[in-house]
């Protein structure tokens, strides 16, 4: 009991003084509150079953033995899960194709203790990403065209919320997605110096509308241009304003302001700015800029709980227990009630 | 006003008519103002459906997303029970002076609450997970609501004699009957949390996440399971459990509409944009 009332003191202390990461980090998935949860059920384990041992099996014990053993199930599996799992979350975009094993293809990545990336078999491409997509009439919005496998070998599948590809025991989930700009740059005489795919943010705005910008995850930003070189022309802010009609139509808006001056950045007045619909070249400075093309980027979710069946099928066999117990203590009170 | 309004606040006027008939009552032991309250109640209850289906005809959405309709579908299943419960036992009539109160309160709360029907629903909640999801915590709230409200009856009974609480069912069967409905509530309860933990695993790829709602649902969920050993193992019985059943009643409120309502959680709508 002083267990279970000190668990119940973390869980709501984690929800409602830390919350969320904070939560997370300090409570969640510390080994101190996964030690509790593991005494648990060594406790609920000894004690029930050391007090049902030998007893006769009837209905009500049946249902309680089924209840607590799934019980202890349950927490081993979480237990196993939590040493050989895998969560990444994968950025492609459009035409990419990234392989799985390769540590630089995930931005975030988590791990049990005993995980093999070897395990990670094949490459992830991304063919394409459709809007408005619909299954029986239901509006899936996003889904996700993507190919897992070997070369040569590859599984298809489309993936939207509620549908995931699972592949060699890895499951891929939707997450988020976004636009990207193909980005040209052009000297004065005209010629393509340079191009690359830019990602681009969404930032909600006051009247609910979305603004789509470079930048980071809370505010549009700068970065360096051309990306990588080792000296950079300036840095470019772009802006996407889609087309209400043409799908992947619509205008860009560029900002580039002198590279270098740390202290220069978006809120100073740019160097050159303007804006031009997609495929058209405008000025900044020196040379000009284009968008020539909109692809969309997404991100999934590829998780690996190989323990997950255990955990979630135990859940129906504590029901099922809870169930036996409460209609066998129901028969029980009536044939009680009737001897009366 | 919209015909679905219009239904929504006939229900609520008629379950205020009901609660003061139920209070009044129990304060004049004058047990004709109970008929009063359960008619009321049984009159409330015909707008109270149809303002839920009159929602549902409108927007073609299952009408319990928003925490408005949540509470309004709580309630419609707690009236629901309450109801036949009133029709099946015996001089359970007292039952009301909890039950009908916290009805009307929470129904009124949800008009505070109402938003315009949503045409569209969101992907991820498209899904038969939610039926059994919604259907499981209604059902379990409105079995440890009236499982409160008999272990109010019998801490009344226990001290009060003469008059209503004569005609009221012997201590014993008032526990007992108590225990059931908790325990009904646990089964329900649970049936929620699985489907939750399913329906999470189909559409964001884990079965928990320590999100507020799932933890007060826990919290809830185990309160309700130290009841139960409590009383198997422990052997408690009448008065200490009646003052838990009434103390966990208000923990199930907080973790079912309260949480949800305060803390930004992804309970309150999931948001997948780009």
């Amino acid at each position: 009991m002083f267990l279970l009332v000190a668990i119940l003191a973390c869980c709501v202390t984690g929800v409602t003084v830390f919350r969320e990461k904070r939560a997370w980090d300090l409570i969640f998935s510390t080994l101190w509150f996964n030690g509790l949860l593991v005494l648990l059920v060594i406790n609920v384990a000894c004690c029930f079953f050391g007090r049902i041992w030998h007893r006769k099996l009837t209905t009500i014990s049946f249902g309680m033995i089924l209840f607590h053993l799934s019980f202890v199930a349950m927490f081993g599996a979480i237990v196993y899960d939590s040493l050989f799992f895998f969560e990444g979350s994968m950025r492609l975009t459009e035409g990419e194709t990234l392989v799985n094993s390769s540590l630089e293809s995930y931005d975030t990545v988590r791990q049990g203790r005993f995980f093999k990336f070897s395990q990670l078999k094949g490459e992830t491409t991304l063919v394409k990403m459709h809007t408005g997509y619909r299954v029986d009439g239901d509006d899936k919005r996003a889904a996700y065209e993507v190919e897992v496998g070997e070369p040569g070998a590859k599984k298809k599948s489309i993936v939207y919320i509620g549908h995931n590809l699972d592949y060699n025991g890895f499951k891929y989930l939707p997450e988020k997605e976004g636009y990207s700009t193909a980005v040209y740059l052009y000297d004065k005489g005209g010629a393509n110096l340079y191009g690359a795919h830019v990602p681009l943010q969404s930032y909600r705005q006051k009247d609910k509308s979305f603004m789509y910008s470079t930048g980071e995850k809370e505010s549009p930003g700068v970065f360096p241009f051309p990306q990588g070189a080792a000296d950079p022309l300036f840095y470019l802010q772009v802006v996407y304003r889609p087309s209400p009609v043409t799908e992947r139509g619509g205008e860009a808006y560029f900002q580039v302001w002198p590279y270098g001056k740390a202290d220069t950045m978006p809120g100073d007045k740019p160097l050159a700015s303007g804006k031009g619909a997609i495929g058209e070249k405008v000025a900044a400075g020196d040379y000009s800029l284009s968008v020539n093309e909109i692809r969309y980027w997404v991100g999934m979710n590829i998780r690996h709980n190989p323990a997950k069946p255990v955990i979630l099928g135990s859940l129906w066999v504590g029901l099922a227990g809870m169930i036996i117990t409460t209609f066998g203590r129901m028969k029980q009170g009536g044939r009680a009630g009737k001897g009366a | 006003m919209k015909p679905e309004l219009v239904c929504f606040w006939i229900a609520v006027g008629l379950y205020g008519v009901s609660t003061f008939s139920y209070i009044f009552g129990l304060i004049a032991k004058y047990d004709k103002l109970f008929l009063v309250g359960l008619l009321s109640a049984l009159v409330g209850f015909i707008p109270h459906t149809a303002s839920i289906a009159l929602r549902w005809m409108a927007g073609g959405v299952e009408p319990f997303i928003t925490i408005s309709e949540s509470l309004t579908f709580g309630i419609f299943v707690t009236i629901l029970i309450f109801l036949i419960v009133q029709f099946t036992v015996k001089r359970v009539q007292l039952l009301g002076v909890l039950v009908m109160p916290i009805s009307f309160v929470l129904l009124g709360w949800a008009g505070t609450l109402m938003k315009e029907v949503a045409s569209s629903i969101a992907p991820a909640l498209q899904s038969y997970w939610l039926w059994v999801h919604i259907v499981g915590a209604a059902v379990g709230f409105a079995s440890v609501l009236i499982a409160a409200a008999l272990g109010l009856m019998y801490l009344l009974k226990e001290r009060n004699s003469g008059g209503i609480y004569d005609r009221l069912p012997e201590l014993g069967a008032v526990d007992r009957l108590s225990y059931r409905f908790v325990a009904a509530g646990f089964i329900m309860y649970g049936l929620m949390i699985i489907s939750g933990a399913y329906w999470s695993n189909s559409v964001k790829g884990n079965y928990w996440a320590w999100d507020p709602v799932e933890v007060w649902s826990l919290i809830s969920w185990l309160m309700y399971g130290i009841y139960l050993h409590l009383r198997v193992t422990f052997g408690w019985r009448g008065s200490r459990l009646a003052w838990y059943s009434l103390i966990a009643l208000v923990v199930m409120i907080v973790s079912y509409w309260g949480i949800p309502f305060g803390v930004e959680t992804f309970h309150s709508g999931f948001r997948i944009e780009h």
